[in-house]
């Protein structure tokens, strides 16, 4: 699966996501397009100077795009004091579990609590979304009438939307439909944000599902929509994946809508807004703070290391189709 | 249907036959709307109507809880141009997307550029400097304000080597200016993978035409990548833009709009017009002048871009 992943949405995305060897081996049966040359033999020779302020520079850049990070770390395992006086240092003498503890177990900001529904939301917006996208990107990808171009064109303007401008009134119709503060309210949102990028991606996709495939399962007797969720949806499991990576990071990263969907009156609190509950404004005092955002960002690290070439060929199949 | 016009055309039968007709669309559209049904009906609820009802509300004085609220035309679009808040808004969040785009993208090409070759260094490098797009913009923003605080770790590192502490987030134009460097710090490594897809995308034989006829490497980025990758160029603009006209999570975690409100960004001016100040009419018609700015700003870009792009395939 994880070959088909990007190959069919975007070679280009799945060719930057590999070592070369791997690549060579697995253009063998996806595509060829490129010659089989190792790209270092057409290069110019670059001279060793050059190579040198390169490197210097990417240095210079990796320390800027790591310090901070290295800093968060180890500042969540250090006292108030040794984090303003020795912020780069780590020292055996002052190591503390204390302050970490301390954040885990807050009364402002209940990390667990807040991780579970977060993923619980993910979990719900990701289902909705495709289910509710998939079918009517089926009908637009097969209809060949103006009216199908239409209905895409519709749900294609909405990637123009800014969240925030439809933001007041649905608070407003939430408040009406009584889903203001509640978790169905907030995911009704959060999926139909989803909508347009996922029927966008799903119909161009479809397009590219041969329609033997339909007309197979049709001779077969099955009706439409049992042929498109039997025998179709199984085949779209790239794309799908492609999905589920851009609406969990967007997902599990949104503020705004959660802070105000699910205000302080709910007590439902997301990892964002935990985060936003728990450090503040103008917090002074890192022993929070630190612990806190590290709690934060762990498990989006992880998930960014372990999905690293699902995540980055997503994000650029999405925004190169979209 | 072919068969109709060969069967002989009767009076009676006519009838019979368009109902039969119709009744066969009918049950052949059927499951297509049942399977659309769903997801158009979410979408109308969620962005048709809110959108029409933020422009029916931007005309109206509505605070957003009593029951009687007058429609005073264009009024509300009129103060949004008066109010120097919403104006001071709307100039910082016009230098944030200028030089956030430009920096970011700078920034995102000139790096994917030089780690564009094969080898586990390069994709360590592009790990590294793309890792912080995938964590929330309000942790992002969180982070630095405790690294850019008076006594953080930024000063404290300053002071290490005898340079006296910078006021980051206290003072007005550095605060700016902290806010637009977190922001591309954040942000770039999205566009340089974007550019890195773009740049691996070009076939290598023109590089080797190009080393045939003695172009530096230099030159073969301008001459051969840069009008290759025209449109991943325009892709990149139009979403550093777009997304940087509604910033707004890292300059609330980052300044909260200070100092003195100096930072505040629009989405700043229509969150809390529309909900602290129980102004919500006000608040949609800033919303509805981000959304025509936003939609001409996008569409603008893409035209602009249209002739750099069609040089390369003529």
């Amino acid at each position: 699966m994880t070959t088909t992943t990007q190959t069919t949405i975007n070679p280009a995305a799945e060719l930057l996501l590999d070592d070369p060897d791997e690549l060579r081996a697995r253009r063998r049966f996806s595509w060829s397009r490129r010659p089989q040359k190792p790209a270092a033999a057409t290069k110019i020779r670059t001279s060793p100077v050059a190579a040198t302020i390169k490197w210097i520079l990417l240095g210079a850049g990796a320390l800027v795009m790591l310090v901070p990070f290295y800093i968060m770390v180890i500042s969540a395992f250090k006292p108030q004091e040794e984090i303003i006086r020795h912020p780069l240092a780590i020292s055996p003498s002052t190591f503390t579990l204390e302050y970490l503890g301390d954040a885990i177990t807050s009364e402002k900001f209940n990390v667990i609590g807040a991780y579970g529904i977060t993923l619980l939301f993910v979990a719900l917006v990701n289902v909705f979304g495709i289910v509710l996208s998939a079918p009517v990107a089926y009908v637009i990808a097969r209809g060949r009438s103006k009216w199908h171009l239409g209905l895409l064109l519709l749900f294609v303007s909405g990637l123009f939307i800014p969240g925030q401008v439809t933001l007041i009134p649905v608070v407003f119709i939430l408040r009406l439909l009584g889903l203001i503060n509640t978790i169905p309210g907030f995911i009704l949102f959060e999926t139909a944000a989803t909508l347009p990028v996922t029927i966008f991606l799903f119909a161009a996709y479809l397009r590219t599902v041969p329609r033997d495939i339909d007309e197979a399962a049709a001779l077969d007797g099955a009706g439409r929509i049992r042929a498109f969720w039997s025998c179709i949806f199984p085949i779209m499991k790239p794309v799908v994946a492609t999905i589920v990576v851009l609406n969990s990071i967007s997902v599990w990263n949104d503020f705004v809508s959660p802070q105000i969907i699910l205000g302080p009156s709910s007590g439902i609190y997301t990892v964002t807004t935990g985060v936003y509950a728990a450090v503040g404004e103008f917090s002074t005092d890192y022993t929070t703070v630190f612990p806190t955002l590290l709690l934060a960002i762990a498990p989006a690290v992880v998930f960014f290391i372990i999905m690293q070439r699902h995540i980055i060929g997503g994000l650029v199949a999405g925004a190169t189709k979209g | 249907m072919a068969d109709t016009v060969t069967r002989a055309p009767g009076l009676l039968r006519a009838p019979i036959e368009r109902r039969d007709r119709a009744l066969r669309t009918w049950r052949n559209r059927l499951p297509g709307i049942i399977m659309g049904g769903p997801a158009v009906l979410v979408f109308i609820a969620m962005f048709i109507i809110p959108m029409i009802l933020a422009f029916v509300l931007s005309l109206t004085d509505w605070n957003g809880y009593s029951l009687n609220f007058t429609f005073i035309g264009l009024e509300n679009y009129a103060d949004a141009f008066r109010n120097p808040r919403t104006v001071d808004a709307a100039i910082f969040t016009a230098v944030v997307a200028f030089f956030g785009t430009i920096l970011c993208n700078g920034v995102g090409l000139a790096t994917a550029a030089l780690i564009s070759g094969p080898g586990r260094a390069n994709t360590v490098m592009r790990t590294v400097f793309f890792y912080p797009y995938i964590i929330s913009s309000l942790i992002i923003g969180f982070i630095w304000s405790a690294m850019l605080a008076p006594t953080g770790v930024v000063n404290s590192l300053l002071a290490q080597v005898g340079i006296p502490a910078m006021p980051w987030l206290t003072d007005v134009t550095f605060a700016k200016a902290s806010i637009i460097l977190t922001i591309v710090w954040s942000h770039f490594g999205f566009n340089m993978i974007l550019y890195l897809a773009g740049i691996k995308s070009v076939p290598v034989e023109y590089y080797e035409a190009a080393t045939v006829d003695g172009a530096t490497r230099w030159q073969q980025f301008r001459n051969v990548t840069l009008p290759l990758i025209a449109p991943v160029v325009t892709v990149n603009l139009v979403l550093t833009l777009v997304g940087l006209l509604k910033v707004y999570d890292v300059v609330l975690a980052l300044t909260n709009g200070g100092p003195a409100g100096s930072t505040q960004t629009i989405v700043f001016q229509i969150l809390s017009d529309s909900f602290a100040n129980a102004d919500l009419g006000f608040g949609a018609a800033q919303s509805v002048v981000l959304l025509i700015v936003t939609a001409v700003l996008g569409l603008g870009v893409t035209l602009a871009r249209r002739g750099s792009e069609k040089k390369v395939t003529d």
